[in-house]
Formats: C-alpha cells, structure tokens, sequence
C-alpha cells in the first residue's frame, strides 16, 4: 500500500511540466503492474488451497450394522429404534432409500448401502418379518429369498482437531433436487451468468435492501462467499472486500460452476453442536434430520438454505418458530421465481420443521465407549491421521444393548432410591460378546451421557469376590486333588502374611459354615473355606491363574489377595471373566473391527485372535459352580427377576465396608460386568448382590439372552453321587445328583436302587419354595 | 410360545437348506452319522430329554437319500419343562442350612450338558451347535452365503476380506466350527499359524460328534504346527486326525 502511494504524490508534484494525461498512463500502469504483481499473488494463495486436499475431515466412528437374517433373535420393536436412530421416514410404502413402512409384523424397507471392510452392501428393498422375537422372514423386493443383509451402520461420533471443524463431504451429483436452485434463488440468483462478482447483484441488493421488509440480500455472490469463508478472516473492510472480489474472479477464472459450487456446499457453515463447528450441507443434513443429503424433500432444502444466512439465530432445534417462519419464506421466494409450483411451495410449507430431537450424531451421546475407541485407535494412528484424514472406524458397539444397559442402570437408581448414601454412588458398566470378545456397551458413569471420569475404564477397585472363581479354577485344574465335591472346611484360621501382619478372614455372615463341598464354597461366597483352599494351593499360582485368565497386575502374593484385596477396572474384569465365559480361550477384547480410508481403501483390521489358557474340561467345572452361584447361592436373587430356564453363570463381589459392589456374569452370547461404589472410595449401602447384581439382572432381563449352554467336554463326564455324603450313587437312588467330574475322578459308582418312584409333586412343591 | 414356533420355523429352513449342497467350501468328506451311535447312547442315560441330535440325524439320512424332499421335522425346544429333576433331598427346603454337613444342591442343576437339550432353543439362527451332522451339509442361509462369499474373496487373493466375512459368519453363528475351521485356513494363509491352531482348537470344542470334521480340524493344526517348527506336534496332531477319520 505504502509503496503505490509514492508515484501517486510524485504526480501531483510534477503536474505541471508533463502532460497529466502521461502521468496518469504511466501511473496506471505502475498500478497496473502491481495490481497484475498482487493478483499473481493472490491467484497463487486461491490455486494452491483449492487443489489438492481443501479440507481435513474428522474420522468418524460408526457402530456395529445391524445384521438380518431369518432366526435371528430381534424384535421388532428393537428393530424400529435402530431404524428411528438411523433416520428412516416412515412411510406408506418404502419408496426410495431411507423410507420404512410398517404394517403389523412386516417391516418393509429401503436400505440406503453402505461400503464396508470387505465389500460393498447395496442399497436395496428389504422385507423383515417379525415373529415373537425374531426374525422369521427375509425378502428381497422382488420377493426373493434374502440369506443375510446388512443395515448402514449408525454414525455414532467422531475425532476431531483441536478447532473442532465437522464436515461429511459431499459430491454435487449426491444432492437432493431443488438444492442447487433453492440455494441459487436465495443467495445468488446470478450465480450461473456472473464471473464471481455480480454488479447486477449489487445493485439489485441495493434495492432490496433499501425497499426493505422483504428477504435481504448481502450483495455477495456464492463465489465471494466461499472466498470468504475459505480464504479470509471475518475482518469487514473495504481493502478485504476488494481481495475477496479479486480472488473471486481469478477463481471463476481457473474453477467452473460446478466445482465451485461443490466446494461452496462442503464449506458453509450451520451449525456449531457444542464445541463441534457443524460445516458443508453434508453434515447438517445428518445433524438435523440423520439422514443423508441425498434423501432430503424440498421443506428440509429450504430450512438448510435458509439457515445459511444465520445459522445460530435460524437454528431449529433452538428456535424453531424463526427457523419455520425463514424456511417458508424460502418456499415462497422459490414459488415466486417459478423454481417450484405454488401448489408445491404450499404443500411444503404444511410439512413440521422435521428436525431430529438432538444431533443425532453428537458425540456426546455414547461418550464412554468413544473414549474406549479413541484409546485403541491411539495406539495405531497419529493423531493428525485421525482428525483430518477422514477415516471411517468400524465399532462393534451396539446401540440397542447400549440403552439397554443404560436404562436397567437408570432403573435400579431409581428403584434402590431410598437407601441412605446412594446419591453419591457411582456406577460403571462393560458389556461384552463372550464368543467373540467384542464390547457391545459402555457406561462410564451414572450419567451416561456425561463424558467425563470413564469408571469402566479407569475406577480401579478392589474386586472382592470376583476372584473368587480363580481360586477354584486353580483347584479344578488338579481334578486328582479337588472335585466340586471334595470337603472344605470353613472354619475360623489365622495366617501370618508375607507382610508380617497376622490375616483372620471372616465371612460375611460372621459365621463358619463347617465341612462343605468346594462348589458350595464359591456358590455362597464363603471367605473361610476359600481362602483355606488358596492357601493350600498357593498364593503365587491363585495369580498365576489370573494371569492366565488375562489379568496382567504384579501383585504381591499376599493372602488377604485370595479375597480379593487388589484392585481392577471394570473392563479388567470382563476379560478375565471373557475367559472364564469363552470355554477357557483368551481373546483380548475390542471395540475396533475395522478401518476404512476415506475413499474406502481397506487400512487395517482388528481381527479376531484368541489363545486357549485352560483345559475346557477345568472351565466346565467352574462354569458349573458359577450356574450353581446363580441358582442357590449369592446371585439367586436373579431369579426373581429372569426365567429359571435362563442358565446363567456369575458371581458377586462387596468390598470391605461395601465400599464396592460388583457383579460380573454372562449367558451363552452376553457378558457384563457392572460396578458400583463412591468416587471418594465411601462406604455404599450396597453389596455386590444388593446394587451391582439388580442392575445386571434388569440388564440381562431387556436383553434376553441365550441360557448358557457350553458343550460338554470329552474329558468331562457326569455322575451320580449322593446328595449328603457325596459318595458314588446311581440314578433313581433317593438323594442321587448328577454332578460333572474330570474323568477318572469322579466317585465309584454306587449300587443302583432300582427304579425312581417319581415324588413329582413333592419335587414340584420344593422346586418353587426354591425358585421364588 | 412363540420361541416354540420358531424352532419349528428353522427346523424346516434347516431341513430344506440341506437339501443344496453348498459350493465348494470344506474340504471335509461327507461320512455317515453312525459314528455317532456311542456317543448318544452315552447320553441316553441322563435324564432321558429328547437330544436334538438324534432327530437332526435322521432328517439328515431322509434328506441324503432324498435330495428333493425337504420334510418337516419338528425339533423339540428344550426349555424348563423339559429339564428333568433328578430327585429332591428327603425332608423339605430347610436342607441346604443344615450344619455342619450340607448336602449338594439338586434342583434344576445347572448345565451338565444332558439337562436341556441345547441347540434348538439356544441356535434359534438355525444352526446346530453340536449336532452330529455330516460337516458341510448343515449350514443354512446366513452362514453358508458368507461361507461363500469368503471362499470367492479368499480365491480372489482377497484374504483380508475373506477373514472379514467369516468373522461376520462368527459373529451369527458363533459356536460353528466350520466358520472357526475356515477362519482358521485362512489364518494359515496369512501366515499366522499360531491363530489358526489356535482357531482350529476352538473348533474342536465345538466339533463333538463330527468325526469327519475333527479330522480336518486336526489336520489344520497338524500343518500350523509344522509351520510353528514343532514336527513332533504335527505328528501328534495327525495321529489324532487318523483316529477321527
């Protein structure tokens, strides 16, 4: 600037002794030159950041997609939340991708596709027929046979830089009809006959303007907008105002319509969701409506075209009745200019705002088990790689276990309401697939949707009895010693510990229960007698087991550590029950199955691996002794809540003073550990079966699993011993049980007692007293 | 009530799904189900509920010799009622307390295999979990489509994306050792011949009953184990797959 005013006074001062007329050719030359000098400049700064790569996308995080198939166990009314979660419109009939019609136990549907790891998944028509709780039907449109399919999967966050940008890009074939009009009507209406800025425009702008009352009008054209927006700050004055049009005509220059356009509707903002900056139509399009840009109807293009104008004060999740008065005045202007039929605008302006309750897509929603993502992937990717490259991450999580799990939680605060102290307790909950060691749900906090303090994965807590199931295994893998059968005592013992202080483990009833067989021991969760048969077996190898069982801790082989004095996550837990749950195959448990680059190359897999730690046989046993948990011991109380025909194997855990209330337990296809207790480590109201143990029964009662069921192993064989003495009996003897043994250590078989004489009845009677 | 009529339902898919023979994907010789005659006398004797595996077993032999014909075969849902109670302790409930010498427990006894008859309330997918089935013949819709989908990926080269379609077949039909034996092949070309033993072991846990199935899965270690350098290990393992066979 200083340097074009220099020939400037120069030429006022020679004025006289030349012809002005040269002064002012040269002059303008100079000028010319170096406006030539600064247009070069500035068509360098608009060429190099419009080629190549013009804006770095967050990687977003998607949940598992949901899998249909004909036997599958899901209800219909699971169904409609995923696709309500999804955005489906319900509709008359399922007329293009997106639309769902409902009609009695038929759901028909459109799937929108979706790319994953290993394939494409088309867009396609889709019959569901329900029955009960499951999927009894699965049709192709044309009425075909489907063998499987797969829904989209829901976008349930994502990675963002430290400015906290959002886009989802967009091609200009992918949009919605009407957009490109809608957008041209309201903000530009010369934008297809102008080279980037508009006198027409200008002027017309002018007029608007001073006339008033009518829509106003910036004179921008959509190109100096996208300028704006892309290449300058929001400074307002006249020196930005001449670059912004000088940049706007040298990118007309180099950039046709289209791609304008296109860049124009990737990079207009609408929306700030928190700290999240909502940018490009894309996005807003799955911010307000979740749905994809493509499926949107004329009354959503308007409200989104109207909202360019202000964003914030045109939000119609926070002002709607602005947001509608805007979005018909939109239709009436496109009625107006003959883009759309009167009859058209009118039927529009009838239709509801249609927003969504919240960002659909707001990652505040699951933060729990975003952060247990958002770790993992750290551990692979650089940060840079997972907040601008737009990677697409392929979760196992499930959002329908997830409410799931949340809600039983909600559930039992609710109903435990009255107990003194438990406003302060927290709570904390991981939700895993035994068989494949995949984390479906993930609960941080009472309040689940406060992303903050992750419990599940940082509250480390003493287990308590939850190690329990570790002692036994260890004396279950020496079948020539400990059978489920073999006698403990739980009488009162004292043992000097390594650390020189003398250990009197009581039980939590304050009384010793005398000579019981093992599996009694960890069925009622007596500390005497389990802590006996730990000592017996050695510390050292009770730890060695929970290495095994994947627990990787130093911890010092104290005996107070039989009762479970040192401390876990609730996510430590659940694989070392995974184990436990998984036939005795270690897995290493994932949130992660795959991740895509942005163009959908296939980057790296999270594969499946597992190791086998124990003898299957050694896990039936314990499994055994955990059912036995469940339907006499510490856990019966599930039963109130579940149907006796539900197998399940768990275990409860209370720290001392029930600072801790845990649970840990799992089906054939569900595992989940649930903890409670105080931050400040207080004492709670609760024990493991009080607190932990009701909201994983209310969890388990929503999600109606699968009675666990492992298959028998080879080395493992069932025999008939007497109830009280525990000696060989045979099947039809008064008092015969059935119990599983290693083979070749079960008791020799006792003489038969001919046949049973079925007290049907009686049995009946004792088995209800027991069950309820 | 419902869950009944669903297993009805798959029973039936079941069946006329074992009418096709699916395209080339195990390697597993089709052998006759009699080898299973010991086994099921073993569980005859406990508690006497109806074992999915015998009714699977003659479907199966009806649809061998009759490809067309796919019958209706009800499998008999197991459930509470069906799980039989051995006998109750002499006395009344007050048992249990008794010190110092309480007696076992011996209501509904948790899960020693014969007390329920495990795969047709607990597969409501459709695929058996234990049954004595003859390996490739079983497989129905969901399974056996990505069991193809993953032979045509892993033929393409595409082993990364075969692992992925049999994972997805894991994940409906978790306790199918012929996804874990074709998970496990695929490992091994990949080179990974630690996870493919280890794959074909989990198989094997699931694979009672199916000698011609256990063969191949202890084939499978055989050759990761030789891939490990642990001939003796392979030896081991093919001595064990002879005997299967």
């Amino acid at each position: 600037m200083t340097r074009s005013r220099t020939p400037r006074k120069g030429a006022k001062r020679r004025a006289g002794s030349r012809s002005w007329l040269s002064w002012l050719f040269k002059l303008s030359l100079v000028g010319l030159v170096l406006l030539a000098g600064f247009a070069v400049y500035l068509d360098a700064v608009v060429q190099e950041k419009f080629s190549g790569k013009r804006w770095t996308v967050p990687a977003k995080v998607y949940a598992r997609p949901l899998e249909l198939f004909v036997g599958q166990k899901l209800s219909k009314q699971d169904f409609l939340t995923e696709l309500d979660a999804l955005g489906y419109r319900r509709e008359g009939a399922a007329n293009g991708p997106g639309a769902a019609a409902v009609n009695g136990n038929l759901v028909d549907l459109h799937t929108r596709g979706f790319q994953f790891y290993e394939g494409n998944e088309p867009a396609q028509r889709v019959r569901v027929e329900f029955s009960g709780d499951y999927v009894a039907g699965l049709n192709q449109g044309s009425g075909a046979k489907l063998a499987v399919a797969r829904m989209e999967p829901l976008l349930i966050g994502g990675l963002y830089p430290a400015h906290h940008e959002d886009r989802i890009l967009i091609k200009l074939d992918q949009v919605p009809p009407y957009l490109v009009e809608t957008l041209v009507a309201v903000e530009d209406r010369e934008f297809f006959n102008h080279f980037g800025v508009s006198p027409k425009g200008i002027a017309r702008a002018v007029w608007i303007n001073a006339t008033a009352g009518q829509l106003r009008q910036g004179g921008s054209t959509l190109t100096q907008q996208l300028v704006k927006n892309f290449y300058l700050t929001s400074e307002r004055s006249l020196t930005r105002k001449l670059t912004e049009a000088m940049m706007a005509v040298l990118l007309e220059l180099h950039y046709d319509k289209k791609e304008i356009l296109e860049a124009y509707l990737n990079e207009v903002f609408l929306g700030q969701d928190g700290q999240r900056a909502v940018h490009g139509i894309g996005l807003a399009s799955q911010y307000f409506f979740s749905q994809p840009l493509g499926e949107l109807k004329l009354e959503q293009v308007a409200l989104l075209v109207g909202m360019v104008k202000g964003p914030t004060y045109y939000n119609p999740r926070r002002n709607p009745e602005r947001a509608l008065e805007r979005r018909n005045l939109v239709l009436d202007l496109l009625a107006q200019q003959g883009v759309v039929t009167v009859e058209e605008a009118e039927a529009a302006k009838k239709k509801p705002l249609g927003v969504t309750k919240r960002g659909s897509l707001a990652d505040s929603s699951f933060p729990g088990f975003l952060d247990l993502v958002k770790r993992q992937l750290r551990e692979d990717y650089r940060e840079e790689d997972l907040t601008e490259e737009g990677l697409r991450i392929f979760t196992s999580f499930d959002p329908i276990l997830q409410l799931k799990a949340e809600s039983a939680l909600s559930e039992t605060f609710k109903r435990l309401s009255g107990r003194k102290g438990l406003d302060a307790v927290e709570a904390a909950m991981v939700v895993t697939n035994p068989e494949t060691g995949e984390v479906q749900a993930l609960v941080g906090s009472r309040q689940p949707r406060y992303a903050g303090f992750n419990r599940a994965l940082d509250a480390n807590r003493p287990i308590g009895s939850l190690i329990k199931p570790a002692v036994y295994l260890t004396a279950l893998e020496r079948p020539s010693q400990y059978t489920l059968t073999t006698r403990l005592e739980d009488t009162p013992f004292s043992v000097k510990g390594q650390d020189g202080q003398v250990w009197r483990p009581k039980n939590y009833d304050g009384k010793p229960h005398g000579s019981i067989y093992l599996y009694q021991g960890l069925a009622h969760s007596y500390n005497l007698s389990t802590a006996k048969l730990g000592l017996e077996l050695g510390v050292p190898n009770v730890l060695k087991t929970l290495e095994r069982l994947g627990v990787h801790r130093e911890w010092p082989a104290y005996p107070s550590m039989l009762l479970g004095a040192g401390a876990l996550s609730p996510m430590e837990v659940a694989t070392m029950y995974q184990t436990l749950a998984n036939g005795g195959f270690n897995t290493p448990l994932r949130g992660i199955r795959s991740v895509l680059a942005a163009d959908g190359e296939p980057l790296k897999r999270y594969p499946f691996q597992i190791q086998q730690r124990f003898d299957p046989g050694a896990i039936y046993l314990v499994q055994n002794a955990m059912q036995k948990v469940m339907r006499e011991g510490t856990g019966r109380s599930v039963y109130s809540q579940l149907p006796a025909s539900l197998t399940l194997a768990g275990k409860t855990g209370t720290s001392n003073d029930s600072r801790d209330s845990w649970f840990a337990g799992f089906s054939q296809d569900l595992l989940a550990v649930v903890w409670m207790g105080r931050d400040d480590n207080g004492q709670t109201p609760l024990t493991g079966a009080t607190g932990a143990l009701q909201v994983w029964a209310g969890f388990m009662k929503k999600a109606d699993p699968l009675p666990l069921d492992m298959p028998m192993p080879d080395n493992v064989a069932p025999a008939w011993v007497d109830a009280y003495s525990g000696q060989g009996s045979a099947s039809g003897c008064p008092n015969a049980v059935e119990i599983p043994y290693i083979r070749g250590s079960e008791p020799p078989p006792g003489q038969p007692c001919g046949m049973l004489e079925a007290p049907t009845e009686n049995v009946m009677d004792w088995v209800r007293g027991w069950l309820n | 009530m419902a869950k009944w009529w669903i297993s009805v339902v798959v029973a039936s898919a079941l069946v006329s799904g074992c009418s096709s023979v699916p395209r080339g994907s195990i390697p597993v010789q089709d052998s006759s189900g009699n080898l299973m005659a010991d086994e099921q006398g073993a569980f005859a004797g406990r508690g006497g509920v109806a074992q999915p595996q015998q009714p699977q077993t003659q479907t199966q032999t009806q649809t061998q010799s009759l490809p067309e014909d796919s019958g209706v075969v009800v499998m008999v849902p197991g459930g509470v009622s069906s799980a039989p109670l051995e006998t109750y302790p002499d006395g009344s409930s007050a048992t249990p307390s008794i010190y110092p010498s309480a007696p076992l427990s011996t209501g509904p006894a948790p899960g020693v295999g014969g007390y329920q008859a495990p795969s047709a309330p607990s597969m409501p997918s459709g695929i058996p979990s234990g049954g004595s089935l003859a390996a490739d013949e079983q497989l129905d819709g969901p399974v056996l489509a990505l069991l193809t989908s993953a032979q045509q990926q892993q033929s393409g080269g595409d082993l990364d994306g075969a692992s992925s379609s049999l994972e997805r077949a894991q994940r409906i039909a978790p306790r199918e050792p012929q996804v874990l034996y074709r998970l496990a092949e695929v490992r091994l070309a990949q080179g990974d011949a630690a996870q493919a033993e280890q794959l074909a072991r989990r198989g094997l846990t699931y694979a009672n009953g199916r000698p011609a199935l256990q063969a191949s899965l202890w084939d499978l270690i055989a050759q990761s184990r030789e891939r490990q350098g642990d001939p003796a290990g392979a030896a081991q393992a093919r001595e064990r797959a002879r005997v299967h066979l």
